[in-house]
């Protein structure tokens, strides 16, 4: 009898949709792993018995790599601007985010075209000093070349993390060891990088997730992982089948790599509690040690931002002409259509989720809201392959349907724009429900219950007091949702529509067929959009 | 009898043990009752249940002829005809006093609405505020708004989570004065917890005391508080405006 009491009180509309929501981001995943267990073809032995080893090679070396150089960058620069105070201390702050505003495919294709035979060097040094230098040495589309980029674009990740933390919470232990007379390596090591281990750990994670993530770099610089792996026996030998497994293997991979976080960061968190926090208070450098300091975090600033940059920029005044095309239009129009749509879901669907997560207790509220993050962690060619496996299922499903009906049956959904908005959704879900859950806990829940008492509904509360309340992380999720989504590859390189291009696509196409110059505009216009992003992000933030 | 409490029973989903064990309590009407006990005590939880705003475990409660919750049967906060006054108030931030008011009224009849909001302005003593938010009122003012917000419905029931425990202490004195003539000016049931034994001596008409999530007295203030010595070694709460000299 209670068990019906309870059932009939919880299915409400609030569980009912949350219950849909989190199935629709859950199938196309749960497709993954039942055909990864399917009867493998010739292909996939072929794969696995010459080919596979490579792959995950070169995965594990790009990870390796990649995550060990942006702890170094990130944390060293973390400590550098928290404790210490030199000449632009208050520009780099901020200004040391930016690289995370250039997708890394995009820095890939522009460093490629700083320094290959008709870049800016070599022509430079040709025509000013009659030198000719051996290409050797500037070949950057190798797998050190491909650790470059990745590293110098996503090491901000670490940055910011360990940054905030140390910022915050740091303050009494560091100050003790200053007053203990440390030198500032010793504390450094010693305390620094212990304490701040969750944080950097979370950082490098992300790292890791978006390194795996990655398409554009690897596959532009011929660098073979599994990402390339899925795209290549997907389109090139137009086995869906072996692709399935392949995507099943990194999915592994990367539950592995969650499991293993969880267990290097312990039962700490890197999120720092809101009471009352000391700022850690930055010691002014003098002399060499001052300049020191200011050469390092330039240095990245130059090579991590401002040199591609301004490549960037030139290359768009020789291309400008081209914005006055009806296509270039199309383009814009197609990315923020998609994005909007998308982001807009996103922002439903996440409203709905955590509205449910946090007025309800038990097994449902507490997993739903992980479900959410899932599609965040799991690498967009994985996801794409999901999806489409999942909707063929269905359009096959509709085909007798249509037949059934007289209609002239064909794939309906799986050829659609519909397929890659809903990879958009599941991929980027989390970013919109974080911002989202931030503000629920923010009001708390005694204005519903208020709202309650005075008659209204759960339904009729939210829209005349909680919804009012937490617009401002209803706009911020939407936001954050957007731009990721404007930036996306992978995803839409696999599921857009025939003929359906967005900047990312284009720029990354023109790049490929070896048109440096036509991608600076659609990459420009990336880049200053998701430096926006950065902003909002961070003036949020900060207000908070 | 006009509130009817039998065998209530709640426990959190992860507790090990139950926050409230075996809670009975008849209640008449027009009466004020004070639930005093420590924190930890259950008492903000007793006051949930009521509400609504938590599911027994085990038990039934009854206003006036309706079963509001039994082991089979569960009416909704918002249909229970009850009202309350949170220990913060939640007085929603984007609205004007006014508009906190009418929030509950939503039913009403757009002339008798306006009535309505007049009366218990009148009521609370802050007719000239209508137009104001509430972060631009006191800490007292702002307890007068959520008051009257509570009873504007005309509520059955009305419960008062801790309601002095953001006040001054002198402003606490004034003011429970004011709360018991109201609230008799009215005529409505009340419940109201609190730790303070000088608050429940001035405001109710019956005390229980909660220890552990059980009845462990019951009585008119002077029984419960005035003639027994030995309580204050049993209840270690000292009066607050006393503490805080």
């Amino acid at each position: 009898m209670k068990w019906f009491r309870t059932l009939k009180l919880t299915m409400n509309m609030w569980t009912v949709l949350s219950i849909i929501f989190v199935l629709l981001v859950l199938l196309p995943n749960l497709s993954i792993i039942v055909q990864f267990f399917s009867e493998p073809n010739e292909n996939w032995l072929h794969i696995r018995e010459y080919m596979l080893q490579q792959y995950i090679q070169n995965t594990l070396v790009l990870v390796l790599f990649v995550g060990f150089l942006t702890l170094v960058i990130g944390t060293s620069l973390a400590w550098i601007i928290s404790a210490y105070d030199f000449p632009l201390r208050g520009f780099f702050q901020w200004g040391l985010i930016l690289p995370l505003a250039i997708p890394p495919y995009i820095g890939a294709y522009t460093y490629h075209g700083i320094l290959n035979y008709t870049g800016v060097i070599q022509t430079s040094l040709r025509n000013q000093f009659d030198m000719t230098v051996n290409q050797q040495y500037f070949n950057i589309m190798n797998m050190p070349g491909a650790i470059f980029i990745l590293t110098i674009f996503l090491f901000p990740y670490v940055f910011t993390i360990t940054k905030a933390f140390l910022a915050r919470q740091s303050t009494a232990l560091v100050e003790n060891a200053r007053i203990l007379g440390s030198s500032s390596w010793r504390i450094y090591f010693k305390v620094v990088l212990p304490i701040s281990r969750a944080a950097i750990i979370a950082g490098v994670s992300l790292v890791v997730l978006e390194v795996l993530n990655d398409y554009g770099v690897v596959s532009y610089y011929g660098i073979q992982t599994f990402t390339t792996a899925i795209f290549q026996t997907w389109f090139g030998m137009g086995d869906l089948q072996s692709a399935v497994k392949l995507a099943g293997t990194l999915m592994i991979i990367v539950l592995f790599l969650l499991v293993l976080e969880r267990i290097f960061r312990g039962r700490r968190r890197y999120s720092f509690t809101t009471t009352k926090v000391k700022l850690l208070q930055p010691v002014k450098l003098e002399g060499k040690q001052k300049w020191l300091a200011f050469s390092y975090c330039s240095f990245i600033f130059l090579i991590a931002f401002l040199i591609p940059i301004a490549q960037l920029l030139h290359w768009a005044t020789l291309t400008y002409k081209q914005f006055f095309s009806n296509e270039f239009w199309g383009l814009i129009w197609n990315s923020i259509t998609v994005a909007f749509i998308a982001a807009s879901m996103i922002v439903v669907i996440a409203v709905v989720i955590s509205n449910f997560a946090r007025l309800n207790r038990g097994m449902l509220a507490k997993t739903f809201p992980k479900v959410t993050i899932l599609g965040y962690s799991i690498p967009g060619a994985v996801i794409a392959v999901g999806i489409v496996t999942f909707f063929t299922a269905i359009d096959r499903e509709l085909f007798d349907f249509y037949e059934w009906l007289g209609l002239q049956p064909t794939l309906v959904i799986s050829t659609s724009i519909f397929m890659l908005i809903f990879a958009y959704v599941i991929r980027y879900l989390a970013v919109g429900y974080n911002s989202i859950e931030s503000g629920f806990d923010r009001i708390g829940t005694n204005f519903t219950e208020a709202s309650r008492m005075l008659g209204m509904s759960v339904t009729k509360s939210f829209f005349k007091v909680d919804m009012k309340l937490i617009r401002g992380a209803i706009f911020g999720g939407f936001i954050l949702a957007f731009i990721d989504i404007m930036k996306e590859l992978p995803l839409t390189l696999i599921l857009r529509p025939f003929n359906f291009d967005t900047l990312a696509t284009k720029a990354y196409q023109y790049a490929s067929d070896e048109m440096i110059h036509q991608a600076a505009i659609p990459s420009i216009i990336i880049v200053v959009v998701s430096a926006m992003a950065i902003y909002v992000f961070h003036h949020v933030l900060e207000k908070e | 009898m006009f509130v009817h409490i039998r065998e209530l029973a709640f426990k959190y989903p992860n507790a090990k043990e139950s926050t409230i064990k075996d809670f009975n309590l008849t209640i008449d009407q027009g009466e004020i009752i004070s639930i005093l006990g420590e924190s930890g005590s259950g008492k903000s939880t007793i006051l949930r249940l009521i509400a609504g705003l938590e599911m027994p475990t085990n038990g039934n409660i009854m206003v006036g002829d309706h079963c509001m919750c039994s082991n089979s049967s569960f009416i909704q906060p918002e249909k229970r005809g009850v009202g309350m006054v949170f220990q913060d108030y939640a007085l929603f931030p984007h609205m004007t006093v006014e508009d906190n008011i009418k929030f509950g009224l939503q039913k009403w009849p757009r002339k008798d609405k306006k009535e309505r909001i007049g009366e218990v302005l009148e009521l609370v003593n802050l007719e000239d505020y209508r137009k104001r938010y509430p972060f631009e009122l006191s800490g007292g003012q702002q307890q007068r708004v959520a008051l009257a917000r509570a009873l504007a419905p005309k509520p059955k029931l009305l419960l008062f989570d801790e309601p002095f425990s953001n006040l001054d202490a002198d402003l606490q004195i004034r003011i429970r004065e004011e709360l018991r003539r109201i609230i008799k000016a009215t005529g409505v049931t009340s419940i109201f917890v609190t730790h303070d034994q000088d608050d429940s001596q001035a405001l109710a008409d019956r005390i229980v005391v909660l220890r552990k999530g059980a009845v462990a007295q019951i009585g008119t203030p002077s029984e419960v508080l005035g003639t027994d010595c030995s309580f204050d070694e049993r209840l270690p709460v000292k009066p607050r405006i006393l503490s805080r000299v």
